[in-house]
């Protein structure tokens, strides 16, 4: 017997995996929970083990991306006949969420529709909106609710088509796994029943356009030539005509992802324009929705915080010398090279602890202050910008960071932070200096209340001692939220990391 | 280049390509080598088969059915010479009717025979003499086709005849005995019984108009055997025809393989159509053509293997019919202007003009059980539908076939007056992939044909046609 192993539910904003690799071979024998393919989303990475012992039958292959839900290999147990392979006891979807469980059948019967795991860490949500009422009739899929963690904006989808009763209110906060509504199923159209009955069904009061005709998504004549020429695929437009037919309209209105139909008769009649040389094309892509989530959380930090910026200079000889003494002792002892990252991180925390609002947040009516020092790092990854967390920075040693820093940072490359590694944080540092960056105002990673900007390091003439002389200098930068920090606090937290900056001997005894 | 469009030959493929491709803002020329516009349809094909067709039908009513309409008349008479005049008429109508849009659409006329001289030039022997060459960035063929003849068959043009000369006859043949009961020879055949002739057909098929459903055939042969004094030789196939200059003897084998003879004054051959591309010099072009002498050409572009020469209507795959090459002539405009225009060939309805009319669309029945696809069957007989009765057009019926699983119509097929008009409710049916009981829900003016469709349609949903 062969089990078919699909795609599981890794978050509600997921909607669609990419096989980053298959780590068996179509025809491997895998032990049950045993790792057999990567999957990536546009949040992270997830490996997915085996349902059952048996023999590997691979549907989709790498780099395919396949909806969650959509079968993505089968298993066939017993075969091979390897007695060492305990008979696996069921189809047991380790990851599967009571969501995909409780699939559409509109036979009358009423789907729960409950919290999903969105990632390990998160064990509960804020049901910020509803885009349904109790009483609307929903389409199986279409978004319910939008969720919200302290992460990022989820929607929450349909898992059936019916008429919705929801069960609390906005603004509640929900353990994962609990109800939020119920659909009764019924109240759909019967999707594609012949019509055999003596008597025809005489359309019932359901929703027009859910039925699941044959002829859904048929296009009219003219909808067909339209969509031909604007390169859309018929499946991709959903008709608006009897039984979901696409009708003329919808076609015009359909819209492809790419870019719109280049004009070509326009040029004709204009008057000549002097002549472009190169490539005038420009293209659009869905933006992914780890991009949609930064979008939408940096306008909001912009909108709802009284964010300014101040700056200062820091002289960065002390350290290169430090560094020129002790990189390859300290490499040699650690295991890990000695950067800049963990002088910063360092003397921030050192900061941090003396001027607490730095490190503390609004929450409400509430100012929350941190007696501990969670620095996220800003990390630029393939997909954007990511912020893992270096934990109690406070009581970390300068290797302790440094590994830190190196094992956070690769696996921000490939993809592979977890949620929770990138949750919390009570101060965020960002290096825009390894791109060149002179200088520049850095936005707050909410909820938090500041955050460091460190630029490149560049030698500039600089008075010392009445004496003209050459110095590596670095602008740095704080951004904060004048809610919560004074100037007095944000200033002297700044010159207090360039005092501990420039002579770190002070970050040893602690001055 | 002197035209973004070149168009040989003016049929309904080709002078809608024309309208169409100057209706776009296209340079186009469109050369035919008649004096006349209008190709094989319009002047030795549809209008003028339709135009006798009609004449020989009020006719056979004035001489068989005016009586039981109330109407006394004396015996008529019919008078071919009068009937071929006022055909000429209505050709030379249309052609100046086809005149008038090339001009209104600023088309260049070229009279003359149109041949390649390479990819983008054609060379014109002008019809007053002399030569023209002219270039154009697109180049159309849409020649056409020409009636079919075996060479025992020793056409003449005087007694053995193609329906080209059968509507130019001067007489009304006394026996006429047409080879090939498809649709010419059935329409033709149709006309001279009405007049009088007595028509043998001789079939090399089991059936009349063999290609379509199985029940049109049938219910066509019984009407004409009602109406006119006709003769059916089925699985006969024809060796040789003879004419003495007054008699025509056809030689042929039946079914046991037995030598049979069949004596008339006429004889019409009309076991089809071959396309035509005699002298186009398609070579220069490089054109290829397949297995069947038809111009090879991509399924969705109907461009040839030379990229900017197109090919539309007969001269190409599919059914010989002036609607179907009408739409191929508007896809290749189109297509030649950046359009991605498509044709549903499976929708392309097929007519018979003879009376009862037959028309069909779709699957036939015999299609449908070949596929193993299951479906219902509905049928409405004319007889009782209250617009055919009062009118005496009771002969015919309309056959829907739908899906058995989701009722949606797979195919049309009617025969009975006015067939040819009623095709087109299912014509856009499926092209909108109704069911049959869309059609069934659909309100019909009473009392009129279409109400048949209706009935019909209400039978294959779930058997529950009202009147009958």
């Amino acid at each position: 017997m062969a089990i078919e192993m699909k795609v599981p539910s890794v978050g509600e904003s997921v909607t669609e995996v990419t096989i980053a690799a298959w780590v068996k071979q179509d025809g491997d024998y895998v032990e049950m929970d045993e790792v057999i393919c990567e999957l990536e989303s546009d949040k992270a990475t997830f490996e997915l083990p085996a349902e059952a012992a048996g023999v590997l039958r691979i549907i989709a292959s790498e780099g395919d991306t396949l909806e969650i839900g959509a079968p993505i290999c089968k298993i066939e147990k017993g075969e091979a006949g390897l007695a060492s392979a305990p008979e696996a006891p069921k189809e047991e979807a380790p990851a599967a969420p009571a969501e995909s469980a409780a699939p559409a059948s509109g036979t009358g019967e009423t789907v729960k529709v409950t919290i999903p795991t969105v990632g390990e860490s998160i064990t509960e949500v804020t049901v910020s909106s509803w885009a349904k009422q109790t009483g609307d009739t929903v389409e199986m899929d279409e978004i319910i609710c939008e969720l919200e963690s302290d992460k990022a904006t989820f929607e929450l989808p349909s898992p059936a088509a019916g008429v919705i009763t929801t069960m609390v209110e906005e603004g509640a906060v929900v353990p994962v796994g609990d109800l939020v509504a119920t659909i009764a199923a019924g109240a759909s159209a019967p999707a594609a029943a012949p019509a055999s009955k003596t008597d025809s069904p005489s359309s019932s009061p359901a929703t027009s356009g859910s039925s699941d005709s044959y002829a859904s998504g048929h296009p009219s004549p003219s909808a067909a030539k339209i969509l031909a020429e604007k390169g859309i695929d018929a499946s991709a437009v959903k008709g608006t005509g009897v039984d979901g037919r696409i009708t003329k309209e919808d076609a015009q209105n359909a819209q492809k992802s790419a870019p719109k139909e280049s004009k070509p008769a326009a040029a004709e009649t204009a008057a000549p324009a002097p002549a472009v040389k190169g490539s005038r094309d420009s293209r659009r892509e869905k933006m992914t929705s780890l991009r949609k989530t930064i979008a939408k959380r940096l306008v909001s930090v912009k909108n709802e915080t009284a964010m300014l910026t101040t700056f200062n200079e820091v002289d960065m000889k002390p350290i290169m010398d430090l560094r020129k003494e002790y990189k390859d002792k300290f490499k040699e002892v650690h295991g890990v090279g000695l950067g800049f990252m963990s002088f910063f991180t360092k003397a921030c925390a050192i900061a941090l602890q003396e001027f607490p609002n730095v490190n503390a947040f609004i929450d409400g009516e509430e100012i929350v202050y941190n007696d501990y020092v969670d620095v996220s790092i800003a990390v630029s990854a393939p997909r954007g910008l990511v912020v893992p967390v270096i934990r109690n920075a406070e009581g970390l040693s300068f290797n302790e960071i440094e590994s830190e820093v190196v094992r956070l940072a690769t696996k921000a490359r490939d993809n592979k932070l977890t949620i929770p590694e990138m949750t919390g944080g009570t101060f965020t540092i960002t290096n825009g200096g390894i791109f060149g960056s002179m200088l520049s105002t850095p936005i707050i990673n909410a909820p938090q209340s500041a955050i460091l900007g460190m630029h490149n390091i560049v030698q500039r003439p600089v008075a010392i001692n009445g004496q003209v002389e050459i110095r590596p200098i670095m602008y740095v930068a704080l951004s904060y939220d004048h809610r919560t920090i004074d100037g007095k606090d944000s200033v002297s937290f700044l010159v207090r990391v360039k005092q501990l900056l420039e002579d770190p001997m002070r970050m040893l005894l602690m001055v | 280049m002197d035209f973004d469009v070149i168009i040989i030959g003016s049929g309904p493929g080709g002078y809608v390509a024309a309208i169409r491709a100057a209706q776009l803002g296209k340079k186009v020329a469109i050369i035919e080598k008649y004096n006349v516009l209008g190709g094989t349809c319009l002047n030795v094909g549809c209008i003028p088969s339709k135009a006798l067709l009609d004449s020989s039908e009020h006719f056979h009513n004035a001489k068989h059915h005016f009586a039981e309409h109330g109407i006394k008349i004396n015996a008529p008479k019919a008078d071919l010479k009068t009937m071929i005049g006022r055909k000429n008429e209505v050709v030379e109508k249309m052609n100046a009717g086809v005149e008038f849009l090339m001009k209104k659409n600023k088309i260049t006329v070229y009279n003359g025979f149109g041949s390649f001289v390479d990819k983008n030039t054609v060379k014109i022997a002008k019809t007053d003499g002399g030569e023209e060459t002219i270039s154009g960035t697109n180049v159309i063929i849409a020649t056409g086709s020409k009636p079919l003849i075996l060479p025992f068959m020793n056409f003449d043009g005087e007694r053995i005849i193609t329906s080209t000369e059968a509507l130019n006859l001067k007489e009304i043949p006394k026996h006429l005995i047409v080879i090939g009961a498809g649709v010419i020879g059935a329409e033709l055949g149709s006309v001279y019984g009405r007049l009088g002739s007595k028509v043998t057909f001789v079939e090399f098929a089991s059936s009349m108009i063999p290609t379509m459903d199985g029940t049109m055939g049938k219910e066509l042969q019984k009407s004409l055997k009602k109406t006119i004094d006709a003769e059916f030789n089925f699985d006969t196939k024809v060796t040789k025809i003879e004419s003495n200059g007054k008699e025509v003897t056809v030689t042929a084998e039946n079914k046991k393989g037995e030598e049979v003879t069949f004596n008339g004054d006429y004889c019409l051959v009309s076991i089809g159509r071959r396309p035509y591309t005699d002298k186009l010099n398609l070579e220069a072009a490089g054109v290829n053509v397949d297995d069947r002498g038809r111009v090879a050409v991509d399924d969705h572009t109907l461009e040839t293997n030379v990229k900017g020469i197109y090919a539309i209507g007969d001269v190409v795959r599919g059914a010989m019919l002036a609607h179907k090459a009408e739409e191929e002539g508007v896809l290749v405009a189109e297509t030649i202007a950046g359009q991605k225009p498509h044709i549903h060939y499976n929708l392309i309805p097929g007519v018979v003009y003879t009376w009862p009319e037959v028309a069909s669309v779709g699957a036939t029945e015999e299609e449908l059980k070949a596929s193993g696809r299951a479906y219902k069957n509905g049928k409405f007989i004319f007889k009782a539908l209250g617009r055919a009765t009062a009118s005496g057009d009771t002969d015919g019926l309309v056959k829907v076939l739908a899906d058995k699983e989701t009722d949606e119509i797979l195919g049309m097929h009617i025969i009975g007056a006015r067939a040819a008009d009623m095709i087109a409710e299912g014509v856009t049916a499926m092209e909108f992939r109704a069911s049959a009981e869309d059609l069934g829900r659909i309100s019909h003016a009473h009392p009129t044909y279409m109400e048949a469709v209706k009935e019909a349609a209400l039978a294959a949903t779930d058997n529950r046609s009202i009147h009958s």
